[in-house]
């Protein structure tokens, strides 16, 4: 009986190893639904760009990769692949592909990259308690762990197969989180360094790495502001802030961005500002108060001037870059709206609603605020760092749907604490007995009695409250925690596992239909077209027509080049011969598109024109006119009261080219779109300079031929202009022969039936 | 019948110029000599004011080689037209911005014309709501896209320089004199805490209050989560009213959010949220039995009560989803 109560710290390290394991395992399982459903398959768009450059550096070796210019993308001007990604994506599964090699276990890199996530969400489930142990106790970062382990909001961007950055940022960002804690706390140069290594990982790997770069001066500074200064800080910031410049800066893609961009002022500033500090410390040791107060004046005055004038300065002189949109629009939030249509397109970037919240975190949104109510209540060094974590990260996740990936974790953590305080403190009757039983065993000749007596008024009035309502309480709590769990795996299951490119639709009797018109669209691309063959499509697909079709591509996923996307828009948004002038100029072989009017998929092209519209008009306001393409009332519509500039337009016509034949089925008259739930306004129409070359089983995809200019027939040139004389040719009919004659024709009189001879 | 000034309902107006080109003929001024007037009269002030008169020396004479934004609006407060003076302030600052822009010419001017006084003109021309932006280009007639489409663009002056570079080809960066009032606020409560603080400069407990700041880091944490930085971007309806009289406080769908239903959401967050304070104080805290026994059970209410409807208003709005508790 003695031999495990005296060892229980052997208990609760093997309670806390079983449970950080079973968060792994439920984490990395529940995310394998869409495996499970449909097969090992990378989703949606940008993991397929991932996964194609994960491939080429196992191929081709980390230099090249670095090297890489990819001329199959952004025709004619291609991508300098190596110096406009962060690497750290692929590197990770590259060296995992890697160290499996070398012990012989041979995997496909495409299984790495689809199990990536997954097992990173392990990692960040024990980073997190690792960091939640930091700033409150064991019991709340274990809460923490299995929260994060199967929350939605976190779920939605780790799933297997989504192979993106953000899989493997989550861990970096709290792992490095983890590690500054642990370095203000102890105040060493060791856990400083390492967290500038855990941030140097960070900034390979996702470009959200400026949250960190603003987060922990905002700590510093916030220490400093409440006078909680100590030597601890100034060598863990310090340390911190210099390797992790220098580290930054090693990613070419980020290259000297950390001192010359607005973004990475605030880390800047704060250095200085702590150094000033420092410096004024150790001259309030040195010299006498009234001399000191005449120095700290003049010295904070002229350390503040000249650090503002020297900011101003350098950011006119262009030194300094000012903010980019995309975190500009974080600040002025309608300021995308107006200014920047490419970002005001990307559904991720819209604002959140309750909703979203709710459906991403469930309990966690509304009890988070009970953890961050008892974090300031019992403030400590570390604590403010939550604080200001919880109150960023709140913040962006209302501007940005995107950015509730940043503020997941931290809520997790937050309610950790809220659930493990009222689990400590309703469940503790039951452990106060065992525990003064063990206690006064191991005090038997211990004779403090006033300290026994105390413990014993404790322990009544703690039992006060009654067993009843401790009961009722734990059971009520348990109920709630346990809808939460199957809250997230319903979520899971219905909204976050389906792997975008292939579709799957039940019918009335639940068996299941698969819709693979993307991959087929794609294969038929690498099988029937030229191997240099330029396709044009809406950006969304460019990635995976590079990535599954093996083709070049006009535009992709990364928006890096405004106006080629704008011309892209204004060829889909023109008239057919507008659109070929500009097809002609940009070389291009085919066009696709996405139509989901068949099978009512609501993601089509139709659904997305709009804004192709609004980003060509950006660039062609003379052209394009976005009001062109509503109606009088303002309606955008495709059914005959719909816009004729809109029912004339290339997309248009690319979508609906011989719907008007197609009836779906006996009840809806022909040319009834499904998703729109209308009869299209333009039936009857054909296409002069392009060729219909391939359509998918259930019209998804569109792949449409453009013509060559050798393709038509050519204008008659009159016989005096042509340069190639050729002999005129003179037809052989003359007037007598006008007509041409039936051999044994019976003559055939009106109103008599012809006689057959 | 008086024609009524009714706003934004939709009319599609006609413009029959022919009709009415015989009655005009009563003194001709020469091309060059109106160009010089009216370029006196924007010179003096940026929007001209016209008169049906003027309407007709400057606007329906021919032959003309400048273009003429009008403004069709009713000031007057008897009119009762609050979106007018809001619509005449940003057509000023179009016309300022074009007055003052360093591609200024004489081919572009800013008029105005008030119901009171030119009502025929409106008649003429057929308008009953206010307030009416019409280009008149230098040939031909206004026709339908030389109409501004209030209800779609907005009549900001943003929108309404696009429309004009739309139809004339001349481009007017909108120059909007800087809005100090903003700032100005701002400075203002910074001016009242330094002020408090300073009176209080001998007791500045209340910056070391805890409950104070945590109060008010909660309370922001419910704001974003209940999504007001959408309401604040998006703008929505308060409540919806239906045709049939019927109120909807909650938006049907998981798309949208009415600024009602947020605030019925931060409710029931907080309402959790001090629940679950109350029930942790109470078994932590010392203090009498009962009333720590009665807060600990009244908090449990609070937050199985509110959870339960909060699920019930979002499986309301999620079709289809198949949990639910207590309600």
């Amino acid at each position: 009986m003695q031999a495990p109560l005296s060892n229980s710290a052997a208990w609760k390290s093997l309670i806390t190893f079983t449970i950080l394991f079973l968060a792994w395992v439920s984490g990395f399982s529940s995310r394998l639904f869409a495996v499970i459903r449909f097969e090992s398959i990378i989703h949606e768009f940008d993991p397929w760009f991932n996964y194609r450059a994960t491939a080429y550096m196992v191929e081709h070796g980390f230099y090249n990769f670095l090297n890489w210019f990819d001329e199959r993308a952004w025709y004619p001007l291609g991508r300098i692949v190596g110096g406009t990604v962060y690497p750290g994506l692929m590197i990770t599964s590259g060296s995992i592909h890697y160290i499996l090699h070398s012990l012989n276990i041979p995997i496909h890199i495409r299984d790495i990259c689809v199990f990536l996530a997954p097992i990173f969400s392990g990692l960040t489930a024990i980073s997190t308690y690792l960091l939640t142990k930091e700033l409150w106790s064991a019991g709340a970062g274990l809460f923490a762990c299995c929260f994060i382990a199967i929350v939605p909001g976190y779920i939605s961007r780790s799933v297997a197969g989504s192979y993106d950055n953000e899989g493997i940022a989550i861990f970096a960002l709290q792992f490095t989180y983890y590690l500054w804690v642990k370095s203000v706390k102890l105040g060493s140069v060791y856990w400083a360094a390492l967290t500038a290594l855990s941030y140097f990982y960070m900034v390979s790997a996702w470009g959200g790495y400026v949250f960190i770069t603003n987060l922990i001066p905002l700590h510093v500074f916030f220490l400093l502001v409440m006078g909680r200064y100590s030597n601890r800080l100034l060598v863990s910031y310090s340390v911190f802030y210099i390797l992790g410049l220098i580290f930054s800066m090693q990613i070419p893609f980020v290259g000297f961005q950390p001192i010359r961009t607005s973004e990475h002022m605030a880390a800047l500033g704060v250095f200085v500002l702590l150094m000033a500090v420092a410096g004024l410390k150790y001259f309030q040791s040195v010299l006498s108060k009234s001399e000191f107060k005449y120095f700290f004046i003049a010295s904070s005055l002229i350390a503040a001037g000249t650090v503002f004038l020297s900011v101003v300065v350098l950011t006119y002189a262009g030194f300094i870059a000012p903010w980019s949109g995309r975190f500009y629009s974080l600040w002025d939030t309608t300021y995308a709206k107006i200014h920047i249509p490419i970002i005001a397109s990307v559904s991720e970037h819209q604002p959140t609603t309750w909703f979203s919240f709710f459906f991403d975190l469930h309990i966690l949104i509304t009890t988070f605020p009970v953890g961050l109510w008892y974090c300031i209540k019992k403030i400590n060094d570390e604590r403010v760092f939550v604080i200001l974590y919880a109150l960023t990260a709140v913040y962006f996740a209302g501007v940005m749907v995107r950015l509730m990936l940043t503020l997941t974790p931290v809520v997790c953590m937050l309610s950790g604490i809220a659930f493990s305080r009222i689990f400590e403190l309703y469940l503790r009757d039951e452990e106060v007995p065992s525990n003064n039983k063990n206690e006064s065993n191991a005090h038997l000749y211990d004779k403090a009695g006033k300290l026994r007596k105390m413990k014993h008024e404790q322990e009544k009035e703690s039992d006060e409250i009654g067993t009843n309502v401790r009961g009722i309480v734990v059971i009520v709590t348990l109920i709630l925690l346990m809808m939460f769990a199957m809250h997230c795996t319903w979520v899971t299951s219905n909204a976050y596992s389906s792997p975008s490119i292939v579709l799957a639709s039940y019918s009335s009797d639940g068996s299941r239909l698969i819709l693979d018109d993307f991959r087929e669209a794609y294969h038929w691309l690498s099988q029937n077209t030229a191997n240099d063959a330029r396709i044009m499509s809406w950006w969304d697909y460019g990635y995976q027509i590079a990535g599954m079709a093996n083709r070049t591509t006009l535009v992709d996923n990364n928006t890096w080049n405004n106006s080629h996307i704008a011309l892209v828009g204004k060829a889909m948004s023109s008239t057919e011969i507008e659109a070929y002038k500009v097809m002609l100029s940009l070389d291009v072989d085919y066009v696709l598109v996405i139509f989901g009017g068949v099978i009512g998929y609501s993601g089509d092209d139709i659904n997305k024109f709009l804004w192709m519209v609004r980003i060509a008009e950006g660039e062609h306001p003379k052209e394009i006119k976005e009001s062109d393409y509503f109606t009088d009332r303002g309606e955008f519509r495709v059914d005959e009261e719909g816009s004729p500039v809109l029912l004339n337009c290339l997309m248009y016509k690319l979508s609906y080219y011989r719907f008007g034949e197609l009836k779906l089925d006996y009840r809806s008259p022909a040319g009834y779109d499904r998703t729109r739930n209308v009869v299209i306004g333009n039936k009857n129409f054909d296409l002069t300079y392009l060729d219909e070359a391939y359509t998918t089983e259930h019209w998804l995809v569109r792949i449409y031929r453009v013509k060559k200019p050798s393709d038509f027939n050519r204008p008659r040139l009159p016989l005096s202009n042509r340069k190639i004389r050729t002999k005129s040719y003179i037809t052989k009919k003359t007037s007598r022969r006008k007509k041409g004659s039936i051999p044994g024709k019976p003559p055939v009189i009106k109103g008599k039936k012809p006689v057959r001879t | 019948m008086r024609p009524t000034i009714s706003l934004f309902c939709l009319v599609s107006c006609v413009f029959i110029f022919s009709n009415c080109n015989g009655q005009v003929k009563t003194k001709s001024i020469s091309l060059s000599e109106r160009v010089e007037q009216l370029s006196q009269m924007s010179f003096k002030r940026s929007v001209i004011k016209f008169n049906p008169q003027k309407f007709k020396d400057f606007v329906k004479a021919t032959p003309r080689n400048y273009s003429v934004v009008i403004m069709f609006t009713a000031i007057a407060p008897a009119r009762q037209c609050s979106i007018c003076r809001q619509a005449s302030e940003e057509f000023n600052i179009v016309a300022n911005s074009h007055r003052y822009s360093a591609t200024f010419n004489n081919d572009l001017f800013f008029v105005v014309l008030d119901f009171d006084g030119s009502a025929d003109v409106f008649q003429w021309m057929k308008i009953n709501t206010a307030p009416m932006f019409i280009h008149f280009p230098p040939k031909g007639k206004p026709k339908q896209k030389d109409t501004l489409d209030v209800q779609r663009v907005g009549f900001a002056a943003e929108a309404i320089a696009k429309w004009i570079h739309e139809q004339t080809d001349i481009q007017i960066r909108v120059f909007r004199p800087p809005n100090y009032s903003n700032s100005v606020a701002f400075l203002l409560v910074l001016c009242l805490l330094g002020g408090f603080l300073y009176l209080r400069r001998n007791n500045l407990d209340i910056l070391y209050n805890k409950t104070l700041w945590g109060v008010a880091a909660v309370f922001f944490c419910f704001s974003m989560v209940s999504g007001q930085m959408w309401n604040h971007i998006r703008s929505p309806p308060f409540v919806h009213k239906s045709h049939n009289g019927g109120v909807m406080y909650i938006h049907g769908s998981s798309q949208g959010q009415f600024v009602l239903e947020t605030y019925i959401v931060i409710v029931l967050n907080a309402a959790i949220v001090i629940g679950m304070i109350m029930m942790i104080d109470a078994a932590s805290k010392k203090g009498g039995v009962r009333v720590r026994r009665i807060m600990a059970i009244l908090g449990l209410v609070f937050v199985a009560i509110d959870f339960s409807v909060i699920l019930s208003i979002f499986r309301s709005k999620a079709h289809g989803y198949p949990y639910s508790f207590l309600i």
